[in-house]
């Protein structure tokens, strides 16, 4: 009787009781489908018009609101912004993380519980909180960040109103929210890792590093590739919070970026259409990046059999 | 004897990277404590000395605080409640019966775990508008109740659970509802509980839709209530902010000190695929 599934113990009985299944699904599915299919859909339709969400006609303009989104210089200015803080936030929330979890598996013996709960604690706390303590660090006339510096005989810069070092200091509350979760997650792989196959390397001489190589990269990439895509994912949606409440995409949209454009047309600008097209456009960012991961697993898997 | 030390080397990054985790926090509940000429006088130093009241007392005499409290509460408490149901309803259906398009409808619900909200923020709006519902706690609960990272964490403990247990159930002819909530809720309570933590810490902190969809002042969350003491001109009450600031991480703190091992064990799972 083992290894069938329960409550089909013969086959008929699976098409018996399969509207069960659906019954149980139906407040799940009602959610997914009027609050996030619905909704990407609706972008799609949207994109094609000029509205400005108060008027009570739409006007049908075809596909000017991509034109003129490819026709001007903001969408490569937003898109460098992106990639500039994608590549910060890969760094401090996966390369990092990966790091410090093969430390924390494999290279201490005390303490692991401590430090896993410690580290993972600023996971905790909200973004809005976290916007508020950062700003005031970065602040350049008297926040702490300001004072290190003017000791050491350097002006502050204006972390906000500067850009570049606007990403950066956005990144940084990002990664500050972000380290713990992708650090514990990563951590859970790195135990997985059989100690007895790091012992044997290590009787045989091999450096921390080597171990790292030959044993511990290829047996828990595909964590890493989990982790390496919610770095980006959830760290473009966390950024939402700080540049919202910071900057507003400022200066000159030097804090804006492809998936904060999609709420300031909206919202800022009440260009609909344009905000839709941007929000298409976005989702086609994201289908790639978790195309080239499902196709990169999917390698890996067979390279494994 | 020399392996030893060397091991021990490796605490230094990890304490370094608990500094660097931890600095906010000290500043945050050090400034709380600090008037404003401490505040700009010792913005560096990490103690309030003497420690003072005045930002709390202002907190707490000067403004609705306790309007915003109730207000998160009741958005992060049905947030937390309805998920809980929703998402074991479907991962039951997910881990128990077999049905056509299963495979198909459980990746379309873990793809809403990667794709951002932003997307989605104007024809929910849209949508939160046409049903009457802006500037109500009802449009900030609903269109965030879609969580596919619930369902995925639901379904990967219930898969731990043995089938015979299950089976002598089945045998005294239980109905699936009555399996559900006699055999498996009893058996899942930990995770269960984690996870419902999870929900209701996310739900508490969150700024953005919220920001959106309420108008009212005397609607406002708490994360939302502190972007009133900020401002962009330089002019802000630093002292008041970390006093709100320090309130509004309170609660998801405590409820992490309770239920930290059931909470890293669920996290660490998350990441596990199959």
């Amino acid at each position: 009787m083992s290894g069938i599934l329960i409550f089909i113990r013969e086959e008929n009985n699976m098409h018996k009781n399969n509207w069960q299944a659906w019954l149980f699904l139906l407040p799940a599915m009602l959610l997914f489908l009027i609050f996030f299919y619905r909704p990407l859909i609706e972008n799609l339709y949207l994109s094609f018009f000029q509205w400005n969400m108060i008027s009570p006609t739409m006007k049908f303009v075809g596909i000017t609101n991509y034109h003129s989104i490819f026709a001007g210089a903001e969408l490569l200015k937003i898109f460098f912004n992106t990639i500039f803080l994608v590549f910060i936030l890969l760094i401090l929330n996966f390369v990092l993380p990966y790091i410090y979890s093969y430390i924390l598996g494999h290279l201490i013996t005390k303490l692991q519980s401590f430090y896993r709960s410690a580290l993972f604690l600023p996971s905790t706390i909200s973004l809005a909180v976290a916007s508020i303590i950062f700003l005031w660090f970065y602040n350049p006339i008297a926040g702490p960040l300001s004072i290190i510096l003017n000791s050491i005989g350097l002006e502050s810069p204006r972390w906000f109103k500067e850009d570049g070092l606007v990403i950066i200091a956005i990144a940084t509350i990002i990664a500050w929210k972000s380290f713990g979760y992708n650090l514990i997650v990563m951590l859970a792989a790195m135990v997985a890792v059989p100690k007895e196959l790091i012992e044997a390397a290590k009787l045989e001489n091999a450096s921390n590093w080597i171990v790292f190589k030959r044993i511990i990269l290829p047996m828990t990439s595909p964590t890493a590739l989990y982790v390496f895509t919610i770095t980006i994912v959830f760290g473009l949606q966390y950024m939402l919070v700080p540049v919202n409440m910071i900057t507003q995409g400022g200066p000159n949209q030097g804090s804006s970026n492809l998936v904060y454009i999609v709420y300031q047309y909206a919202f800022v600008f009440f260009q609909t259409g344009k905000s839709a097209a941007f929000a298409v456009l976005t989702m086609i960012f994201y289908v790639v990046i978790l195309l080239a991961k499902y196709k990169f697993i999917d390698k890996k898997v067979h390279y494994e059999n | 004897m020399k392996i030893s030390k060397l091991k021990k080397l490796w605490h230094l990054p990890l304490l370094l990277a608990i500094l660097v985790q931890f600095w906010p926090l000290i500043f945050m509940i050090s400034t709380s404590f600090k008037d404003m000429n401490q505040i700009f006088q010792a913005s560096l130093n990490p103690l309030p000395i003497p420690p003072t009241m005045v930002n709390y007392e202002t907190v707490l005499n000067n403004f609705p605080f306790f309007t915003f409290l109730n207000n998160t509460l009741f958005i992060a408490i049905f947030i937390t409640v309805i998920k809980l149901v929703t998402s074991v309803l479907a991962a039951f259906a997910f881990v128990y019966y077999d049905f056509k398009y299963k495979e198909v409808i459980f990746n379309s619900m873990l793809l809403t775990f990667f794709i951002p909200f932003t997307v989605l923020i104007m024809p929910n709006y849209l949508l939160m508008s046409k049903l009457g519902l802006l500037n109500t706690p009802w449009g900030v609960i609903l269109p965030q109740l879609v969580d596919g990272m619930g369902i995925f964490l639901m379904r990967q403990t219930m898969r731990g659970i043995p089938k015979a247990l299950l089976e002598a159930a089945i045998l005294e002819n239980a109905s699936p509802l009555q399996v559900l909530y006699k055999v498996i809720l009893p058996l899942i309570r930990p995770s269960a509980t984690a996870i419902s933590i999870f929900f209701f810490i996310d739900a508490w902190n969150e700024y953005f839709w919220p920001l959106l969809v309420l108008q009212d002042k005397g609607m406002y969350t708490l994360p939302l209530a502190l972007q009133m003491f900020i401002s962009a001109e330089g002019g802000s009450e630093w002292g008041i902010a970390m006093a709100v600031a320090m309130l509004t991480c309170l609660p998801p703190l405590i409820l992490y000190f309770v239920s930290q091992r059931f909470i890293l064990n669920t996290f660490m799972q998350s990441g596990v695929k199959g």
